[in-house]
């Protein structure tokens, strides 16, 4: 097993889409987060409008909270083409059989592929908590401002949420490159669920009330209750961007449930499909 | 024969001369067989077979031709002794093992069909990755590399290689665990000629350093060169199976001489000679090859002009036809 996650390390860190992934979701984590916001507060654009954060968000004190509301929609994107790309290119260069008449057994194999993709994953996190640190503590010392280092525990409860909601949507992109045997349909039927299908019912279920119990199931509605509940500020969240989410919220700990539950289905999922289906 | 030579136990009278395609009782000695399959099918749906009720052997040591028009079912045959694919119907053991158990598979180096690789990877790395998955130690790449020849492109990344360079990194791979079993799924495929005949010489190198190859090809010249013994599939069947001298049947006498009757007659009359025939304004005579130089003994000593004489066999082409051709109508 050790042999097979030195494998697939050695293969995420050899490609070049990994880091391409880092590198643009740390710079438009920053871009969004930090930049901008910063700009129109220079600007004097920020007058408590809907979906605006003032100047005290983006300093230190708030550091674990403010980045934290990036990751269960803008994040996710990019965990879910991580995902998709780390089993569905396997099939579309053929690479599984490859893999799988060396010796290991079909699990063996995908068991590695996770725990290698679980790993990726912590760079993606720690990525975006460097700069945006490095951009917190500038802003402050630009400011001149006075300002709280923030607490490691809510620091560390961040970056635990951060990888877990990751985690959700690469296993979501695992799965679907697992049932649709490549990259492509599986990353636009993830962005379409993530862009289309749960904003949309979420919109219905405005409406239509039955609806309503199954958007506390959504992904997305857990992942913003879990960040929400370790501070996050959700405002931007409800207005901005393709990803806008405006609840309902559910408790953290439900939330907490729940997203290990997707993980546990979309992997137990794909496990049983790559153990049973033909390798062609 | 190689098979003799490096088989821990030789093939019996029995099994040499068993038809084509019917396989033999149980045996207490199934050690031999490094491949056994029995009634082994793959269907897609209730339109598609692609492997019919297929039982074929490999013995331990020989090199094992599998050979069959595109489309016949070799690849699906080998997908499923790797486990790649489930039978629907039938069993199959390789190695002793159930096919694509990790005990089996520790055993087997395979190419199958066409090489795939992590194209950002070099040759080398490609390797890598996939000793890491095997347990190979890192010093077996550089052997294998070496073997296909290989190492002085082997730092380029594998999307840059040509055809034949990616079929050479395929064979590596396949030989990066020492494998006791080699299967080699069309190995030859984009290679130029000379390639071509130094992958041959390779693989029957290889046969002869004690492995088993099995080795499928739709190339009648590369099986006729390489392989000890061959098995015909069409249509997901096979239709034949044995050495290549049982494929091609006994060999015959071809005798050109004048006058042709007085020939006949002579040749009628030597020791050993079981028909002889006139054929095409020629003698065919069924008789061992041996008594060939005392056949044209008794012919000048009659005083019969021989112009010709010379040993006459069917080719792996002409029976190659001939089985898949009355596989066809049998259908």
């Amino acid at each position: 097993m050790k042999g097979s996650v030195a494998a697939e390390l050695f293969l995420l860190r050899k490609r070049r889409s990994t880091w391409i992934l880092l590198g643009l979701w740390t710079a438009l984590a920053f871009f969004f987060s930090y930049l901008l916001p910063y700009v129109e507060y220079r600007n004097g654009d920020i007058g408590g409008g809907p979906g605006q954060v003032g100047l005290e968000e983006l300093l230190p004190d708030h550091l674990a909270g403010h980045l934290s509301g990036g990751f269960p929609f803008f994040g996710g994107v990019f965990a879910l083409m991580l995902g998709v790309l780390a089993l569905g290119s396997e099939y579309g260069w053929g690479t599984l059989r490859t893999v799988l008449v060396q010796r290991p057994g079909r699990l063996h194999v995908f068991a590695a592929k996770l725990v290698a993709l679980g790993a990726a994953l912590v760079p993606f996190v720690f990525g975006v908590f460097a700069v945006g640190t490095v951009s917190s503590y500038a802003i402050a010392w630009r400011e001149g401002v006075g300002f709280t280092t923030p607490s490691a525990w809510d620091v560390l409860r961040a970056l635990a949420a951060g990888w877990l909601i990751l985690a959700v949507w690469a296993a979501l992109g695992v799965a679907l490159g697992v049932l649709s045997r490549g990259t492509s349909l599986a990353i636009g039927v993830g962005i379409l669920y993530a862009l289309v299908i749960e904003g949309l019912i979420s919109a219905f279920a405005d409406q239509v009330s039955v609806l309503e119990p199954l958007v506390e199931f959504f992904l997305r509605a857990n992942a913003y209750s879990l960040v929400e509940g370790l501070g996050a500020s959700t405002t931007g969240a409800a207005t901005n961007g393709p990803g806008a989410f405006s609840g309902p919220y559910v408790a953290a700990e439900q939330a907490l449930v729940v997203l290990l539950a997707y993980i546990a289905g979309f992997l137990l999922f794909s496990g049983v499909l790559l153990r049973r289906r033909d390798v062609t | 024969m190689l098979a003799g030579a490096t088989s821990n136990v030789a093939p019996t009278i029995e099994d040499e001369h068993r038809p084509f395609g019917v396989p033999g009782p149980d045996r207490r000695d199934a050690g031999r067989f490094v491949v056994e399959t029995r009634e082994l099918g793959k269907r897609y749906g209730d339109a598609i077979v692609a492997v019919n009720q297929l039982t074929m052997r490999v013995r331990r040591g020989e090199v094992y031709g599998f050979l069959g028009p595109n489309g016949a079912g070799k690849t699906t045959t080998l997908r499923i002794l790797l486990g790649l694919i489930r039978p629907t119907s039938g069993s199959a053991r390789v190695l002793g093992a159930a096919p694509g158990s990790p005990a089996g598979l520790s055993r087997i180096g395979a190419l199958v069909e066409t090489p795939a690789f992590y194209p950002f990877l070099s040759g080398r790395d490609n390797l890598s990755v996939l000793a890491r998955h095997a347990g190979v130690p890192s010093p077996r790449i550089e052997v294998v590399l070496e073997e296909v020849e290989l190492t002085g492109r082997a730092g380029d990344r594998f999307a840059t290689y040509s055809l034949g360079m990616k079929q050479r990194l395929g064979v590596a791979a396949a030989l990066l665990k020492d494998p006791e079993l080699l299967i080699l799924d069309e190995p030859t495929n984009g290679m130029d000629a000379a390639g071509m005949a130094e992958m041959r010489t390779f693989i029957r190198s290889l046969g002869e350093n004690g492995r088993t190859v099995l080795l499928s090809s739709h190339l009648m010249g590369e099986v006729e060169q390489v392989c000890d013994r061959v098995g015909v599939i069409h249509g997901g069947r096979l239709v034949g199976e044995g050495t290549l001298d049982d494929l091609r049947g006994r060999a015959s006498l071809r005798v050109l001489a004048e006058p042709l009757d007085a020939a006949q007659r002579v040749v009628a009359g030597v020791s050993g000679v079981e028909h002889v025939a006139i054929v095409d304004d020629g003698l065919r005579i069924a008789a061992d090859p041996g008594s060939a130089a005392e056949i044209n003994r008794a012919l000048v000593e009659s005083g019969v002009a021989v112009s010709e004489l010379r040993l006459e066999r069917a080719s792996l082409e002409k029976i190659f036809l001939e089985l898949t051709q009355g596989a066809e109508e049998g259908r």
